[in-house]
């Protein structure tokens, strides 16, 4: 906790740069745009009376279109708001975050802390942004920012026809200040090529694309051409030096290599040379060589300009020695890049022994999967298992809220009344098929929260079985309405899963969690 | 504006409100070259690529596009990666365009999809080409905002099997922020689908940006301040820790008998 107030403080930075609001103040996390909200609305207050009344107004008219919008864990946003602060992140209620991204675009939130997500997007310029820090945990660990997520935030700053700059600010903290940033636009990372193989693209070739589309797909994508690119350019050069080298070569005669020939003779007199140093020089072998080539030597040099020859041989050998790094590298090029037709086939084969091809021929497993595009295979397996069809509605509709789901840390909800060995038991199953981890992600996690909300609970009763964040559950559901779409088309003549998939979807997407405002 | 003294709510602070400059009328009454060019290059019917800084004014291109498409009879797609940005276009194209020609679909919601212009996200568009490319038919044009999204380990896939197979009678047009490779990706394009790709690229910020550093205690600094303090910092404290460090060695030694 003691770290909000570390030097300098959010305090200490607005009033530095309190002619350039309002701001939009990045932090890296949920929690710290709360806490720095609320120690900036202890010191601060930023609205006239007049914009007071109109934020009052603006706020209740929210409220009476949806009443408990700030519920009892957002009292202290509506507080702050009224004193021209606000906070923004995932964990709101979109109605909340549309709110206050009403009263930001009115001018009426003079600071605003935020996350990244509120620079990607919709365009929300401001006078200035302040980068609280300059790392942020991207999952996996926390790094510097690229200088790309950089001026995605920082180019927020500077409104046309107000501000003649934008003005960035970043911190520079007591406790580490070696990690500060410091970022160029010139600097900003290259787009690369990120294309996957997943299962569900695995059939839609096989079903819907000729063998030339498929070839073209796995080898004309970006990363491919991007790679190619570089052994492009090393073959060019190779071709023009061997180009080059055949232009030399032009001046040889076909005498060339004889007795006569200068070239051969340079050679012979070379050899010669090393014969009479080698230590070995008495042995009967050498002395035998050593006399032929003393014949040799003696034999007429034919009468030629024989410079012109050992000048253009001299040449040649050094742009053979080039070539042959050259092609050192293009091997090394070809050993690294990804090679997304053995990927292919690797998914193929797969998807062959689990039974959704033969072939080219997708099977009914595979015409199913053809349609889903979230966790293609475990989604295809809970239903032709039976385990969706065989189990209550309400546990379906928990089981499924699972799908893609991959808990934050400390994340907890109460666990459900039903238990999900089933599926569990099927995800053993699977990763003991040889099916990748990544192709199965499931999570009990959510599934209370989906089957009380399925039976009728309100918002709120979900917000008490849970310490995950209103915009959290949120997405959890839409996102189950959205793979309960994809099962519904998937399902097509099976009139009984696409009924279940439709009442399932009726049920869910209701009150807080049906999108309005669109 | 006239400047008001008031006493803030339990006598908080007050920030000093600055007289506001003349304000300039909001939208550009003029189009920049840049937008011109990339316009121009649409309407002969090219694929174009435009890169610029966010807030420059991509939008606009897409807009008049759109306003030709549209008057013409045709169809087209307005991708993005963002639910939020796909809801915003869907209502400003609304007002634009009339509610009636506006359509808008995500995985998890469909608004009338039989309209001409259709607001989707890119991963739904990667599934049409896949799945019904003949409802793509009479749909002259796509157009991916935030195409710089094909860099994204996750997403990018969707992008990339768009621009592979969006049908050949479809013309692009991909707004992206500043990207250094943004020729490589067009002759990728031209390559893969075989036509002419145009790049129109605006490396100028519509509003310069200015970055400065803040000390603790709140001071101001440019670059060259800021790397010094951020050296005099590191140098306290490794001067801290080494005499921490003596002292703790002293300390164990009085204990240790």
């Amino acid at each position: 906790m003691a770290a909000i107030f570390s030097s300098p403080t959010c305090v200490e930075v607005i009033e530095a740069i309190q002619d350039h609001l309002p701001a939009l103040y990045f932090a890296f996390s949920r929690g710290r745009t709360e806490l720095l909200a609320e120690e900036l609305g202890r010191e601060w207050d930023f609205l006239t009376s007049g914009e007071k009344r109109t934020v009052r107004r603006m706020i209740q008219e929210a409220e009476e279109n949806n009443p408990g919008l700030f519920g009892p864990r957002r009292q202290n946003l509506r507080r702050l708001l009224l004193q021209g602060i606000g906070y923004h992140h995932a964990g709101l209620s979109p109605l909340l975050k549309d709110l206050v991204e009403r009263l930001y675009e009115s001018r009426l939130v003079y600071v605003l802390f935020c996350t990244e997500t509120f620079a990607v997007g919709v365009n929300f310029p401001a006078a200035s942004t302040v980068f609280d820090a300059c790392r942020k945990w991207d999952g996996q660990e926390f790094r510097p920012l690229l200088n790309r997520e950089f001026f995605q935030m920082a180019g927020r700053a500077g409104r046309r026809g107000y501000d003649e700059v934008g003005r960035v600010f970043v911190r520079i903290d007591e406790r580490f200040p070696e990690q500060t940033g410091f970022y160029r636009e010139d600097e900003v990372e290259p787009v690369r090529g990120r294309l996957t193989i997943s299962p569900n693209t695995v059939l839609s070739l096989l079903h819907w694309k000729t063998d030339a589309e498929i070839r073209r797909l796995l080898e004309k994508n970006l990363s491919v051409y991007q790679s190619n690119k570089e052994s492009r350019q090393l073959r060019r050069e190779v071709q023009k030096l061997e180009e080059k080298a055949a232009e030399l070569a032009r001046c040889f005669c076909p005498d060339r290599g004889r007795d006569c020939c200068e070239l051969y003779r340079v050679k012979l007199r070379k050899e010669l040379n090393q014969l009479k140093k080698s230590k070995h020089r008495n042995r009967s072998d050498i002395r035998q060589r050593r006399q032929e080539v003393q014949l040799l030597l003696q034999k007429a040099r034919k009468k030629c300009r024989y410079k012109i020859c050992l000048e253009a041989s001299r040449k040649i050998r050094r742009l053979e020695e080039r070539v042959h790094l050259l092609h050192k590298r293009l091997k090394q090029l070809d050993k690294h890049s990804r090679d997304y037709v053995r990927e292919f086939e690797n998914v193929w084969s797969l998807l062959e022994k689990l039974g959704y091809v033969q072939g080219r021929e997708l099977l009914p497993r595979g015409k199913f999967a053809l349609y889903v595009h979230v966790q293609e295979i475990l989604v295809t397996e809970l239903v032709f298992s039976g385990i969706i069809l065989e189990s209550p509605p309400v546990e379906a509709a928990a089981i499924l809220a699972g799908v893609d789901y991959q808990p934050g840390r400390d994340e907890q909800v109460i666990p459900p009344p039903f238990s999900l060995e089933r599926v569990e038991e099927l995800r053993r199953f699977l990763l003991g098929s040889g099916v990748p981890e990544h192709f199965c992600v499931w999570s009990p996690l959510p599934a209370a929260l989906a089957a009380a909300w399925y039976q009728g609970a309100t918002f709120d009763q979900l917000l008490g079985m849970t310490n995950l964040q209103e915009g959290d559950i949120f997405s959890i559901l839409r996102r189950e309405i959205d793979l309960l779409r994809q099962i519904e088309r998937a399902a097509g003549e099976d009139r009984a899963l696409a009924l279940l998939a439709r009442e399932l979807r009726r049920r869910l997407d209701r009150d807080e969690v049906a999108v309005v405002g669109v | 504006m006239v400047q008001k003294k008031e006493t803030g709510v339990r006598g908080k602070r007050r920030p000093r409100r600055r007289r506001s400059k003349i304000v300039l009328p909001a939208g550009p009454l003029k189009l920049d070259r840049f937008q011109e060019e990339a316009i121009a290059a649409l309407l002969e019917g090219y694929t174009v690529l435009v890169a610029a800084p966010t807030g420059t004014g991509k939008t606009l291109i897409a807009e008049k596009l759109l306003e030709h498409i549209l008057a013409a009879g045709k169809g087209a797609v307005y991708t993005s990666p963002i639910k939020a940005l796909s809801n915003q276009k869907f209502r400003d194209f609304g007002q634009l365009f009339g509610p009636e020609r506006v359509g808008l679909i995500t995985g998890d919601l469909s608004i009338n999809e039989r309209a001409p212009l259709l607001v989707m996200t890119t991963e739904i568009f990667r599934n049409w080409c896949f799945a019904n490319p003949e409802e793509l038919e009479h749909t002259s044009h796509v157009i991916f905002d935030e195409m710089h999204y094909l860099d994204d380990p996750e997403r990018g896939t969707a992008w990339e099997e768009s621009i592979i197979f969006a049908p050949p009678h479809m013309k692009i047009l991909g707004l992206s922020a500043t990207v250094p490779n943004i020729q490589e990706i067009s002759s990728w394009m031209a390559e893969v689908r075989g036509e002419v790709v145009k790049v129109i690229e605006e490396r100028c910020r519509a509003v310069p940006l200015e970055i400065s550093w803040i000390a603790p205690g709140g001071d101001v600094l440019d670059e060259e301040e800021a790397r010094e303090e951020i050296a005099e910092r590191q140098e306290i404290r490794r001067w801290r820790r080494h005499r921490w460090n003596e002292m703790t060695a002293a300390g164990w030694e009085e204990l240790d008998y």
